[in-house]
């Protein structure tokens, strides 16, 4: 009973941050429906900002963490400008591989710049563990969903209590419309893609000191997150917030009870079966798909 | 008609202007080395090169072998076997190198030895320790590094000090990690110890959390952990969180403990680790002075000290290699391969000197590479307690 | 084709046979992505299940060569049916994700299931292709195999795409509602262009598997499918010519920029590389080809 519990606390700590890649990637993806591959790089980017921030600059570590966060939101925002923008009459092919292209280089451009060691990032909590009855957890990571917790109030105020907000959803529903209202679409993408790219590099900001930062860091991450907007609906927030900690919960018991090596595959197996059976995601409305 | 012209003209002439802008003729020997320099274990690839290129300009300095100068020709293989495949025929058929050292990880060796038979061209291998690489009766294969089965004989010795009675085990994916598990495993269990639980990890996964809380569960006494030493630190710290609080010995000489301490701190206190070259004491190496020397070398070079326990298997690979084509008066590919069977020199990890492995007629060579335990205490790698004198 | 002939160096020999089973690879994806116009990223998935297929029969149970290969083809064949199955419902970025998905679960079996697949040991010892007695052995003989087959795989797509099927497939792409008012079985063609695309793939990961003679989880690398689709998309989806041009450019130029630059720029400049390709030719290499060619 012990173990399940552990087992639970490790789900839900996990899901919180696939939570976070997975709302800023539903935003984005509800936005343009292109497969954004490089959704990973700003998680790894958010990592290695951090590291630069807290190890090199020797900055207070929450404000590392906010320095990456903004640090990914504008290179977000850069990146919708320079890259996207220019394609947006293009098929969906080619925007996408553009963003393979930025994928890689991004990639090897982090490998060159940094090399291939992993980094670790310095932080202020103490390493012992906090037991709480049969169940032990580090200090950090309490720290960390205290942090997640924060971030996707934050989001949902910003969202669905806001002016901005509303135009950010009214975009998404019908873009022609939103026009006509007077919304400024073209602003509107590059700050969905600031917020979302930001949340992406907020997830690997939290996430680095507790693991390691690499430049391969965000592959995986990134396909995770994926997992996480198809299960809770594309441009579905509560869905996706719902789907990261259902994914990390399912992961950690598949791992504990199932098979440590197939781990990866229940975000797979996820993707699958919920397209199969239910392709609006679980916690949307039923709808035709594509 | 015009169409299939310019599509197949065009690209054909742009690979031929390209690749004719190659090899140049020189005077050196060039020596192959194949290795990850980029990808999930680039920073080991990177280490082995960096002992490699040590080995080359010492030898150089000395003169190089019979009055000729050695160069490396380095190609990264990608932690892709079909790249260590691809670097292997570049390097034979364009770099007309005669001598290969490579290729770190055991699937890219064994992606490349099909190449070496086919040009009947020698490897020295340098890292892998998969114990098919020397059994597949390939004769071109001459292997410096432990197969798993050697590092768990090594290991034997000090079972009764270390008091081993049931153990656990956690692995990297890989042929590496199986391999070391069933070694080990056996060499337990011809001592009667108990084997609990078997778990694995992905090669890039971070969140081991779950695989621990089950081997929390098995209660062992002992934790036997092979994977790169990235994964190391994620085990170590992610076990002290979760309070499995046993006796942890790692395998397959790619720990680098200097980088544990670094980057596990605390986590990493008490833990054992199977190494292959100990720079903290190189007092203590087979050939001091040749340790010290290539210790000093190394740091005076600006390269991390935490590389070193990898970067002496380039070095020890290329010295093997230009001792045998000292031995073989030429640098070509027949001779040298006699003349590794001739081998007898002292690298850094010890005696280099091929023995037969492998099915009758087609051996190929396995030097036996000695095997040495530290211990982490105090922040520092030190000799276990039972092994001081 | 002559070409063995006036660039005898087996390392160029073996550069052109990569570029003729991508080329393979890459017109089965374009059976899919640019004719039908569904983006299928998991096509990793039907090489490897081709190679690992032939590789098997071949070391487990001794089959002929061109026993295994067939085998290769409907087995990855088959597995593309239950893909296209799935296709009949979903559209656009969904079907991508369930073709990766497809892609990682293969990759991750290919790894964990030991007893079937030799695991991250892989499967060495793959003996050479066969053919009636003549043993592709030597780097020439693979050569004129490798062309032989992706000429057929040429031929195969050219009938297919001037056929009936092949504008029904055009019609689909463009306007499915449109196309099933006017008696398009939209489920009966993109099922057969699924199974004759993944059966391609498998084929060509048969051949890959004699020719390297070894085999491992690695095939099932994302990096691959990466690859082949930006052969073709680079090199114009929806022509017969572009994928081949694609394949034949993108297998030469990483080792291009292996020689012309350090390890460390190769990738950065690849990926560079290929942003720059996509920006100013967005419709890929052949039709840019084309349009400057009709228009002088």
């Amino acid at each position: 009973m012990e173990a399940f519990l552990q087992h639970l606390l490790n789900g839900l700590l996990l899901g919180g941050t696939y939570a976070l890649l997975g709302i800023g990637l539903t935003l984005i993806f509800g936005l343009r429906n292109v497969v954004y591959f490089a959704h990973g790089e700003f998680y790894t980017l958010g990592a290695y900002l951090t590291f630069a921030a807290a190890s090199l600059l020797r900055v207070n570590f929450v404000l590392a963490i906010a320095v990456a966060i903004l640090g990914g939101s504008l290179l977000g925002a850069l990146c919708e400008r320079v890259l996207l923008r220019p394609l947006r009459g293009e098929s969906i092919d080619t925007t996408m591989l553009v963003m393979i292209g930025l994928w890689i280089a991004t990639q090897n451009g982090e490998l060159l710049a940094w090399g291939g060691v992993a980094k670790s990032i310095p932080h202020p909590f103490p390493t012992a563990p906090i037991v709480i009855g049969p169940v032990s957890v580090a200090p950090l990571r309490l720290f960390v969903l205290a942090a997640v917790l924060v971030l996707i109030a934050g989001s949902h105020v910003l969202i669905h209590r806001t002016r901005l907000g509303v135009a950010m959803r009214a975009t998404f529903q019908d873009r022609e419309t939103a026009a006509l209202m007077g919304i400024d679409v073209g602003g509107i993408h590059t700050l969905t893609f600031a917020f979302g790219s930001g949340l992406a590099a907020a997830a690997g900001a939290l996430l680095g000191p507790i693991f390691l930062v690499y430049p391969s860091m965000g592959d995986l991450a990134a396909l995770k997150a994926f997992s996480v907007v198809i299960l809770g609906g594309l441009g579905n927030f509560a869905g996706a917030t719902l789907g990261g900690v259902i994914l990390g919960i399912a992961e950690e018991l598949g791992a504990g009870y199932v098979s440590s090596g197939y781990r990866d595959a229940v975000g797979f197996v996820i993707i699958i079966l919920v397209l199969l059976v239910r392709p609006s995601g679980l916690f949307a409305r039923a709808g035709r798909v594509g | 008609m015009r169409r299939w012209v310019l599509t197949w003209i065009a690209p054909t002439s742009l690979a031929l202007v390209i690749v004719s802008a190659g090899v140049a003729q020189q005077d050196p020997i060039k020596i192959g080395v194949i290795a990850p320099l980029s990808g999930p274990v680039a920073a080991s690839g990177n280490y082995v090169r960096m002992g490699a290129e040590i080995a080359r300009d010492w030898i150089n300095a000395r003169g190089g072998v019979h009055g000729r100068r050695v160069a490396l020709l380095v190609e990264d293989n990608k932690s892709d076997p079909k790249e260590a495949a691809g670097a292997a025929e570049k390097l034979i058929a364009r770099g007309q190198v005669p001598v290969l050292m490579g290729a770190w990880g055991s699937s890219m060796t064994l992606a490349a030895m099909p190449k070496l038979e086919e040009y009947g061209v020698p490897m020295v291998v340098e890292t892998s320790s998969a114990a098919s690489i020397t059994k597949r009766g390939n004769p071109w294969v001459f292997r410096i590094s432990p197969p798993s089965e050697m590092e768990a004989l090594g290991l034997e010795k000090y079972l009764g000090a270390l008091g081993i009675r049931q153990a656990d085990f956690m692995a990297v994916n890989t042929d590496w990690g199986r391999g070391a598990v069933t070694a080990f495993g056996d060499m337990l269990r011809r001592h009667n110890a108990g084997i609990g639980a078997v778990e694995f990890m992905d090669q890039a996964a971070t969140d081991m959390n779950a695989q621990l809380t089950k081997i929390r569960s098995a209660g062992g006494d002992t934790l036997f952990l092979t994977t790169s030493v990235e994964q190391i630190t994620l085990v170590l710290k992610q076990a002290q969180e979760l309070r499995v609080a046993r006796r942890i010995i790692t395998t397959g000489g790619s720990s680098s403990p200097s980088q544990l301490v670094k980057q596990a701190g605390a986590a990493a206190e008490d833990s054992y680790h199977i190494v292959f070259f100990m720079p903290w004491f190189p007092e203590a190496m087979p050939d001091p002075n040749l340790a010290k020397a290539f210790v000093d070398e190394w740091t005076r070079r600006g390269n991390p000290f935490e590389g070193l326990t990898e970067g002496f298997r380039g070095h020890d690979g290329i010295a093997t290699i230009a001792e045998a084509i000292r031995i073989a008066s030429r640098a070509e590919p027949q001779a040298i391969r006699e003349a590794l069977w001739k081998v007898s020199l002292m690298g850094l990890n010890g005696p280099i000197k091929f023995e037969k492995d492998g099915p009758a007629g087609r051996e190929s060579g396995q030097s036996r590479p000695s095997i040495f335990l530290v211990q982490i205490k105090g922040g520092k790698a030190a000799l276990p307690a039972f092994l001081r004198k | 084709m002559t070409t063995p002939f006036w660039l005898p160096n087996p390392y160029h020999l073996h550069i052109l046979i990569m570029a003729g089973i991508f080329s393979i690879l890459a017109l089965s994806l374009n059976l899919l992505l640019g004719y039908t116009g569904l983006l299928s990223l998991g096509h990793a998935a039907f090489f490897g299940i081709g190679a690992y297929t032939s590789a098997l029969l071949a070391l487990k149970a001794a089959w002929p060569f061109v026993a295994g290969f067939v085998a290769a083809v409907m087995l990855a064949g088959g597995s593309g049916y239950a893909i296209g199955r799935l296709a009949l419902r979903l559209r656009g970025a969904y079907f991508v994700l369930v073709t990766i998905s497809f892609a990682g679960v293969a990759s991750l079996v290919s790894v964990n299931w030991m007893e079937l697949t030799n695991g991250p040991l892989g499967l060495p010892g793959i003996p050479a292709a066969e053919v009636a007695g003549f043993v592709f052995r030597t780097k020439r003989a693979v050569y004129y195999l490798v062309l032989a087959v992706a000429g057929l795989a040429y031929l195969v797509c050219r009938r297919l795409v001037r056929s009936r099927i092949g504008r029904a497939f055009v019609a689909l792409r463009e306007n499915e509602a449109l196309a099933a008012s006017v008696g398009v079985d939209g489920a009966r063609h993109l099922g057969l262009a699924t199974v004759i695309s993944a059966g391609m793939a498998g084929g060509a990961g048969s051949l890959y598997a004699h020719y390297t003679r070894f085999v491992s989880p690695e095939v099932f690398l994302f990096s691959y499918t990466v690859t082949m689709v930006i052969m073709v998309v680079a090199g114009g989806k929806g022509t017969l010519a572009g994928p081949i041009v694609g394949a034949v450019i993108f297998t030469i130029l990483p080792e291009a920029l292996r020689e012309a630059t350090s390890w460390q720029w190769q990738m950065l400049l690849y990926g560079v590389l290929l942003i720059l390709t996509l920006l100013f030719l967005p419709r890929g290499i052949v039709p840019a080809l084309t349009a400057w060619r009709d228009r002088r």
